[in-house]
């Protein structure tokens, strides 16, 4: 498979955190199908030119957090129960979270977001 | 392991190193960074062995490596000063190292071709400075060592190479497990290859840490605080400076403390950041002193 997982490195969040967003990114848009197997960690190491221990950590939250699972010697798969609408939710969650970050650093206050919700 | 402990250099009366200690693990790439003249290179000559200790000990696995030529054969050293013999090219290169190193593989040697790309009769010397890097490079890796020593290792090469190499070496990282101890001004790209940093300055190694922990301990705010808000005593405030109505604060704490701590006094504005190794670098050695602005 082709790893699309591009790292950002004027973006504040830390190189783990890229790769399991960019693993739940793929989830999300069905690049990565249940079942799946991910790029290891061998092979994605070399292509991000990145410290094959900050994949390992990345996936190993992303099975905590049931995105993945592994399979001994063989290598990390995407979970069946993790639908993609699942994925798709939390991405948007996130795009959410930061938008409301930044309407309230515009000074915008919470009351307003909540009527807003509301509508 | 590599395991340094209480290293002392003296050159007539100048102190290069300084009970130095730390180790290296296997599966893990150690960063080594410091302000020039630090004593890096210092460090990484007796790393391979050139220099003997005036004081304490430089073991691999357990065995000192000055005059060891067992420990020798397991190190790969790419020095930041390349050398090769006047007129050897590559292919001659190649049978030395064959010679010298139990570890060679024809096969690893062969397999490299297609990443170097370079002519294997010219002599090495009519080479620029970053294809000869490239050579060194392919020679050291065909030797399949358990310690890679890299003194500013991608210096001199153009960025889709550093790229290419960079994900050789963590590849061999993954798949042999090898140790990596690399010494880099290029902080921006030891970020993403170190899982432990030693900062060193004046001949001594100030930190030994994690990255991760490093990151996750230190943090940068922007805040923008009401009119005579006082900071809460607790918290460990390594550098504090004012722009404008924006007060930048490193903190020596979580970002989950800094906000918690923070919000109480009612910010108009709180940012919580996450530092970088070079601001780390610049904090812990006071390179945002006065001094340096004094200059411009």
């Amino acid at each position: 498979m082709r790893v699309i997982i591009q790292l950002d490195y004027r973006d504040a969040r830390p190189i783990y955190v890229q790769i399991k967003d960019g693993v739940k990114r793929m989830i999300a848009t069905g690049a990565l199908a249940p079942g799946e197997r991910l790029p290891g960690i061998r092979e994605l190491a070399a292509n991000l030119s990145i410290n094959p221990n900050t994949i390992a950590r990345a996936y190993k939250e992303l099975e905590q957090e049931g995105y993945i699972y592994s399979v001994g010697g063989k290598g990390s798969f995407v979970s069946q129960e993790t639908t993609a609408a699942d994925a798709q939710k939390e991405q948007a969650m996130q795009r959410f979270d930061s938008a409301a970050r930044e309407l309230l650093s515009l000074g915008v206050d919470v009351e307003e977001l909540i009527r807003r919700l509301e509508k | 392991m590599i395991e340094v402990k209480g290293l002392t250099k003296r050159f007539d009366n100048f102190t290069a190193l300084e009970a130095a200690s730390f180790t290296a693990e296997p599966g893990r790439v150690c960063g080594i960074v410091g302000p020039n003249g630090a004593g890096k290179t210092t460090l990484i000559k007796h790393l391979v062995g050139v220099y003997r200790p005036d004081e304490g000990s430089v073991l691999l696995d357990g065995a000192p490596i000055f005059e060891n030529p067992a420990a020798k054969a397991r190190i790969g050293y790419i020095p930041d000063d390349r050398f090769f013999f006047t007129k050897a090219g590559i292919g001659e290169m190649m049978r030395q190292y064959r010679s010298f190193y139990p570890g060679f593989s024809q096969e690893k040697f062969d397999s490299l071709r297609q990443v170097f790309n370079l002519d294997e009769k010219q002599p090495l010397r009519k080479f620029s400075k970053g294809m000869q890097k490239q050579a060194a490079f392919w020679l050291t890796m065909a030797c399949r060592p358990d310690i890679y020593v890299l003194d500013e290792p991608v210096d001199g090469l153009d960025p889709v190479m550093r790229r290419a190499i960079w994900g050789l070496i963590m590849g061999e990282v993954a798949e042999r497990n090898v140790t990596v101890l690399v010494s880099s001004h290029n902080l921006r790209e030891l970020e993403d290859v170190c899982d432990k940093v030693c900062i060193m300055d004046k001949g001594r190694i100030v930190i030994e840490h994690s990255l991760e922990d490093l990151q996750a301990n230190t943090v940068k705010v922007q805040t923008v605080l009401p009119q005579g808000a006082e900071l809460p005593a607790e918290l460990k405030v390594l550098s504090r400076s004012l722009m404008g109505r924006v007060t930048t604060l490193i903190l020596r704490c979580s970002a989950a403390e800094a906000k918690n701590r923070l919000s109480t006094l009612n910010p108009i504005l709180l940012d919580v950041l996450p530092l970088t190794l070079e601001e780390i670098f610049i904090y812990e050695l006071g390179g945002e002193s006065d001094e340096s602005k004094k200059v411009v």
